[in-house]
């Protein structure tokens, strides 16, 4: 399955040494590592082998985001992410056994996907790479399509030429974006036909093993009409020594009257840097939910832009995170109300302990014609530490008049009187602590219908307060 | 009964943590397995600083004098462990803990109780929880409920006494639960107590009010008076009457500073 074999060479390499490497600093070596791009076979159409290389152009040529751009203030890119050390996911590191699809699962992963209650399907993506897709026949039959994103382009469907890396999360948006745009290697395309209703999840269990590379994931999920689909996609890996970046492109499409829950369980080990795209486009009477849930990695920045783009659309926008050692979580948020009567509603809720650090932007833009908007943006932390921090900074924008929006932001302090309360009960410090983290959290997961999520989210927490029994 | 203190208070002064001024300004006070103590006294007197330093508020730094539980030094102890030796306290405040709910709070306290080496019978503590509420009137979905979070003066009150009664102390130092309860209510807390009294005749308790109503159903062996961070009067249930008939006013001019 890996698609990594055979990159073809472009024409304009510079004959710098061969390095594998992502950038350089230097654009002789960063136009050399073009031939090393990782995305992309002889086999891939015409169309996508434009796309990559115009996504190339845009990479190279978008500066590395600053901390001066009020974006990202909080986050140093240059700083905390090597991208000239950074190697691509070359097909030797994975070995033969991996990507064939019958090789091993790592325990972990394994233990994380034996936790899910039942699925309606699975697909399993190591090192970039899907080498196992899984779905239920009964839904095959219906036209449901779930498969490997370089099967999906072999595949030949045009929703792919329409839909990937152009309405959405185009190489347009941004240095990151570009690059995955540019390097992906593998992903998940899906697809649910009018009328067709899933009960249960389906799933992605990520797993990425090599420390030092760069992965490029993306999602596209199409729901049509009066479709409904929830999309687990859960990531794990070891602790690592070095950087290691995982660089994630999703894309959501709801068509009128779908609904799709995209739910991301980002659980990477210690140098993990996790990087995500997400737009959801929801178009009328559809709900487009997405719960971000932040727990692992050293660094977390997730970029997402709801698009409320037919009346009648809604998205719930549910965001949790528990940082603990020197963690770094970066939400950046927008609710794009575009439409007239769009409802959108936001609760992002995190704990942080030790030195760990949360950001939070977000923005309510409501365009010109978007009367009769609802919507909400909440942002709440809690800091377990004296050497914890939380920046919070909400903000709305407002180009129509008839709206009901509100923001709120707050950071707060373990209060001493709960921890009070419940010690003299007979809990101890610790016991005390993990029941108001874990209540402050519930009330994010409280809203997530899903049962499953929530049990292996509160276990995933409870690991983290050093409480596994 | 025996004459062996369950609790024993001796000179006991306390004050705000890194403050100057004393709150408690010497404290003595013995109470007897199943005796039922009332202190009374006006706002500000010092009733719940004395129940907070001795659950082991963290606010409060004891500066003088000994509190005795049991036979064991009580200022040694953090609150839990205070807790687990039988010491409970009915908040004059009780505080919300959002999105944990009792039940579990409650399943949490009793694990705590039981260690790590055995687990706590979920079954048993089911049927514990359930004729609990039902002693003290409760809806029994009132235990799914988050603690404390939107509930009204009485529920809060109430959801203290039965914390008290599933975790059955040897000492329960009940701040003004009377405070806020319609008399109905009132009836129904005092009920429980005097059940668990019945249960465990050993069980002592220590009454904090203002008013003498809630003496009718829970008679106290003694009551005392608390002035300006002292006990400066103790007596029988007499003394509770006599100051629902007179105030705090002779004991306004006999401290006079
Ligand atoms: N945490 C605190 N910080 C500052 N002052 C306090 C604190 N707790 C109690 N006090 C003061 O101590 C005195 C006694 O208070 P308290 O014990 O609550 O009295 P009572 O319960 O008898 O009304 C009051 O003057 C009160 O203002
Ligand atoms: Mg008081």
């Amino acid at each position: 399955m890996s698609r990594l074999a055979s990159a073809p060479e472009r024409a304009d390499s510079s004959g710098a040494e061969d390095q594998g490497q992502i950038e350089g600093a230097s654009s002789e070596r960063a136009t050399k590592n073009v031939a090393r791009s990782p995305g992309g076979t002889a086999a891939e159409p015409e169309w996508l082998t434009s796309r990559r290389a115009d996504a190339w152009d845009l990479y190279l040529s978008t500066p590395l985001p600053s901390t001066r751009s009020e974006e990202w203030r909080y986050t140093d890119v240059a700083r905390m992410l090597p991208l000239d050390e950074l190697a691509p996911p070359v097909p030797e590191l994975s070995g033969p056994a991996i990507s064939n699809g019958d090789g091993p699962v790592p325990e972990p992963l394994r233990r994380a996907m034996a936790q899910d209650r039942d699925s309606a399907g699975r697909v399993i993506d190591i090192d970039g790479s899907a080498v196992s897709v899984e779905l239920q026949e009964s839904l095959a039959a219906q036209g449901v399509v779930l498969s490997s994103l370089s099967e999906a382009v072999r595949s030949g469907d045009p929703l792919l030429e329409s839909l990937l890396a152009t309405r959405a999360v185009p190489a347009s948006d941004g240095k990151f974006a570009a690059m995955n745009a540019a390097l992906w290697t593998d992903g998940v395309f899906l697809k649910i036909p009018r009328n067709v209703q899933l009960e249960r999840p389906i799933r992605l269990s990520r797993w990425v093993s090599h420390p030092g590379t760069a992965t490029f994931t993306r999602i596209l999920i199409v729901a049509e009409d009066h479709s409904r689909v929830s999309f687990v996609d859960e990531i794990l890996s070891p602790d690592f020594e070095a950087v290691t970046l995982v660089n994630t492109a999703v894309e959501l499409f709801s068509h009128a009257g779908a609904q799709i829950q995209y739910v991301s369980l980002q659980r990477m080990g210690k140098g993990g840097f996790y990087l995500a795209n997400q737009r959801t486009l929801a178009k009328r009477d559809s709900t487009l939910d997405t719960l971000n849930v932040a727990l692992g990695g050293s660094v977390g920045r997730v970029d997402l832009n709801a698009r409320l783009l037919g009346p009648g659309a809604n998205s719930d926008m549910l965001g949790l995170y528990f940082g603990d050692h020197d963690q770094h979580f970066d939400f950046n948020t927008s609710q794009d109300h575009v439409a007239p009567n769009a409802h959108s509603d936001l609760l992002y809720k995190g704990a942080l302990d030790d030195s760990a650090r949360g950001v939070f932007r977000g923005v309510i833009r409501v365009h010109e014609g978007a009367q009769r908007t609802d919507a909400y943006q909440t942002n709440r932390n809690l800091l377990l530490s004296e050497r914890a921090a939380a920046t919070s900074l909400p903000n709305l924008e407002i180009e129509a008049d008839d709206v009901r929006c509100s923001h709120g932001a707050t950071v707060g302090q373990l209060d001493a009187e709960s921890l009070f309360y419940l010690m003299s009960r007979g809990l101890d410090r610790e016991q005390a602590e993990r029941l108001v983290v874990l209540g402050f959290l519930g009330e994010v997961l409280d809203r997530l219908p899903m049962g499953g999520v929530v049990e292996k989210v509160t276990k995933a927490i409870e690991v983290k307060l050093g409480h596994v029994r | 009964m025996n004459d062996k203190a369950v609790l024993s208070v001796t000179g006991l002064r306390a004050r705000v943590a890194e403050e100057d001024l004393d709150i408690l300004r010497g404290v003595d006070l013995t109470i007897r397995p199943g005796e039922a103590h009332a202190i009374m006294g006006p706002n500000g007197s010092g009733k719940s600083t004395l129940a907070k330093v001795v659950a082991g508020h963290p606010a409060y730094e004891p500066t003088a004098g000994a509190v005795v539980f049991q036979g064991e030094d009580l200022l040694e102890l953090e609150p839990d462990e205070r807790s687990q030796a039988g010491i409970f306290m009915a908040f004059q405040y009780p505080i919300a803990i959002p999105g944990v709910s009792i039940a579990n709070f409650l399943r949490t306290a009793l694990q705590a109780r039981l260690g790590d080496d055995e687990e706590l019978d979920l079954f048993d503590f089911q049927e514990l929880l359930m004729e609990r509420m039902e002693l003290l009137d409760m809806d029994p979905s009132f235990a799914q409920r988050p603690i404390n979070d939107g509930f009204s003066g009485g529920e809060k009150k109430r959801n203290e006494i039965l914390q008290m009664a599933v975790l059955k102390p040897a000492l329960a130092l009940m701040d003004e639960t009377d405070s806020g309860l319609d008399i109905d209510a009132l009836k129904v807390v005092a009920q429980g107590v005097n059940t668990l009294r019945k249960e465990n005749p050993d069980m002592s308790v220590l009454l904090i009010t203002h008013y003498q109503r809630i003496l009718n159903y829970i008679i106290p062996d003694v009551v005392h008076v608390m002035y300006k961070g002292r006990i400066v009067e103790s007596g029988g249930p007499e003394v509770a009457m006599e100051l629902e008939a007179r105030g705090y006013e002779e004991y306004r001019i006999a401290h006079a500073v």
